[in-house]
């Protein structure tokens, strides 16, 4: 019971307590000591330390324990840098949200951990439709008119996927019509058990409608739209907590139902519809990267791109597969930084548009280099991680059957990249203008964090600790794939 | 019993697909949690048990009660117009519901020659999440999608019963509540919507573009 009260109980309770208590400061510290807890306890869970033996719908196994690190980890940095960036001013208007953030900050970590430790999928349908409903309210921090019209698109838009998700669940219960499992209740472990019994027409159909359902929320091609607009006006650690942490969760159901497959016909079947949706996606970057001029949708696309490049790595199995696990963690990592300077950016020139910003390196120092750095982290240039993950994908790729995907990734990733580099270029040199000559910048817990954040990306990578390679070693095993 | 239930649910539907009115959506939103409140209530005829009750009477609460009492709440708060503003003529939109019923009937009676399915409310269910999502492409009013986001989500309910998958009473009750919160949410951003804009149509809902 330990473990479930620490992950799951005690968020909720803070939740609540966070209703209660109106200082935001005491609703600041409670919220660190449970996502310091939380950290910790993840932490443990995943060295191995510590064998959880959860109730009820829940459960672990490696790609559990590792999706469950990443969220704590994105979790603790985003409350962390949650009071500095709550102390600047808004308008009258936005005040109001202070009062829930912390609230529902909160009640999203209850949620997203049952959504990745449930064993079941109902459970896990409802946990993840939850963190659909905390999130929400948090888009519209702003109180103005691109935040609420972005906060509506991505309710509805994600509302209606999940709903299809749901059918797609519904499906899993037919396929297993006629077999030992029929009548059964859904849990993952069972279906991935009896998998080569099941019937696979209505496999098929069911991993298509979650995969559409899902990808709302995953936000990649073609369902990006409410998911992009949704982080590009989110608060910035709002976004940083979208693009690191919540959007893996909805890949984590995609992954169940592809786990279910793997040993069945429609293996091949399911592979071709993921790498469809990955390319599809960085097609989708590459076109908007041209004509993007507000740096946090370029931002958002960025992150549609690097999902797209996660589901194309499981999608090509092998190598790819475990590379792809390996660029989840860098990309939640790197998203962190990037946008929680690009919201520092934000708050001292009052425009997301590229052409209201310039000179940031000279007027904002820290800011600025850590700007650019996270830039050629997400570029992936050596020594950050997501070198060595993409490194490892296109290895996959090129030895897998389909060595062309690789030829046309790379096209799209190089004109990404430059597109990419000369709107973020622009924005960091650039003209001075007179009226933005201020005081430098000081050091605040935003850099602190962006820095530590930027040496976890380039210590990761170059040590590649044994505890996580054994990690991805075992959930390629639960996938059916001998590296 | 559970067929007649289904048809009775099509019949809504189609009553959806002619009449012009908002009035007239959550009325029928009424209506279908009645039919499926009395969907669930079915099995107690022959066994009653205390437990098997709550989830009926969520349901009721939920769909029939809490849900369509907000609805009208927002729309005479916020002054909507009575009437849901297509973007196609109410014949061409009928005569698609009417296709993809026959196409969902046609197809959900060869699926059941392979599969063990009850026909009808499976064909129904899932023609309610298509007549819902209809709903969603065809109408500006914001309120009028709200509404076809909910008969979709009738339609998932009455497809779950269908298939005979029987998730844990905890689950389920789950998933009512995530839908009410939904509905809830979306209400509440359609009164800042009213506020912030002039109108409650998708049409005013276009600054974020590329």
């Amino acid at each position: 019971m330990l473990e479930f009260s620490v992950l799951i109980l005690i968020p909720l309770i803070a939740a609540v307590v966070c209703y209660l208590i109106k200082s935001i400061r005491s609703q600041y510290v409670i919220s660190l000591i449970v996502g310091a807890f939380h950290l910790l306890f993840s932490f443990i869970i995943f060295i191995g330390l510590y064998k959880p033996n959860l109730p009820f719908f829940f459960s672990t196994d490696s790609l559990s324990k590792l999706f469950l690190l990443i969220l704590s980890n994105v979790y603790f940095w985003v409350v962390l840098i949650s009071f500095s960036y709550l102390k600047r001013p808004v308008t009258l208007k936005a005040q109001e949200g202070k009062k829930y953030y912390f609230l529902l900050l909160n009640f999203y970590l209850f949620a997203n951990t049952a959504a990745i430790l449930s064993n079941h999928f109902g459970m896990y349908w409802v946990a993840a439709e939850a963190t659909t409903l905390s999130v929400a309210p948090l888009i519209y921090y702003y109180r103005n008119e691109e935040s609420l019209e972005a906060m509506w698109k991505y309710l509805f838009l994600v509302s209606v996927g999940i709903a299809f998700a749901f059918i797609g669940i519904l499906f899993l219960t037919l396929s297993a019509n006629g077999t030992i499992m029929e009548g059964q209740q859904l849990f993952f472990s069972e279906f991935v058990k009896n998998a080569a019994k099941l019937n696979p027409v209505w496999l098929k159909a069911s991993f298509i409608f979650i995969f559409v359902g899902l990808s709302t929320k995953i936000g990649i091609a073609p369902m990006h739209s409410g998911d992009v607009d949704a982080t590009s006006n989110a608060p910035s650690p709002i976004a940083a907590l979208m693009s690191g942490s919540l959007r893996i969760t909805a890949l984590l159901g995609v992954m169940r139902i592809f786990q279910i497959l793997t040993p069945t016909s429609s293996y091949e079947f399911a592979k071709l519809i993921l790498i469809i949706g990955g390319l599809l996606s960085l097609i989708v970057a590459f076109i908007f990267m041209f004509k993007v001029n507000n740096y946090k949708r370029l931002l958002a696309y960025s992150s549609v791109e690097h999902l797209g490049i996660i589901t194309l790595g499981i999608g090509i199995g092998g190598l790819a597969f475990a590379g792809a696990m390996f660029h989840t963690i860098y990309n939640s990592l790197n998203k962190m930084v990037l946008f929680f300077t690009a919201g520092n950016i934000h708050s001292r020139f009052k425009t997301r548009e590229v052409n209201g910003v310039s000179a940031v390196i000279n007027l904002m120092p820290w800011t600025g280099w850590l700007f650019l750095l996270s830039f050629f982290a997400i570029s992936a240039i050596p020594p950050f991680g997501i070198f060595f993950s993409e490194l490892m994908i296109f290895r996959g790729m090129l030895f897998s059957d389909k060595p062309w995907i690789l030829a046309i990734t790379m096209f799209l990733l190089l004109f990404i990249f430059i597109n990419m580099g000369r709107t973020l270029f622009q924005m960091l040199y650039g003209e001075k203008e007179e009226k933005n000559i201020q005081e430098k910048e000081s050091f605040e817990i935003i850099h602190f964090a962006a820095i530590v954040l930027l040496i976890l990306l380039i210590a990761i990578g170059i040590i590649s600790p044994g505890i996580l390679q054994e990690n991805i070693l075992s959930i390629s095993k639960d996938f059916g794939i001998r590296l | 019993m559970q067929n007649i239930l289904s048809i009775l649910f099509c019949l809504s539907l189609f009553y959806l697909a002619v009449t012009p009115r908002v009035k007239a959506y959550v009325a029928v939103l009424r209506f279908q949690g009645i039919l499926l409140t009395i969907l669930l209530m079915v099995p107690f005829v022959e066994q009653f048990s205390v437990f098997a009750v709550i989830l009926p009477a969520t349901l009721f609460i939920i769909k029939v009660i809490i849900i369509p009492r907000y609805i009208n709440k927002i729309i005479l708060e916020l002054d909507i117009k009575r009437t849901i503003e297509p973007t196609i003529q109410q014949f061409n939109f009928l005569l698609l519901v009417i296709f993809s019923f026959i196409v969902i009937f046609l197809a959900s009676s060869i699926l059941s020659l392979t599969t063990n399915i009850e026909t009808i409310p499976f064909a129904s269910g899932f023609a309610a999440v298509t007549v819902g999502i209809f709903i969603i492409i065809f109408r500006k009013k914001l309120i009028v999608h709200v509404c076809g986001f909910l008969v979709l989500e009738n339609g998932i309910f009455l497809f779950g019963t269908a298939v005979a998958s029987d998730l844990p009473i905890m689950i389920e009750i789950g998933v009512l509540l995530d839908v009410f919160v939904v509905v809830f949410l979306m209400g509440i951003a359609l009164n800042r919507i009213s506020s912030t804009f002039e109108g409650f149509d998708v049409t005013i809902l276009r600054r974020l573009k590329d």
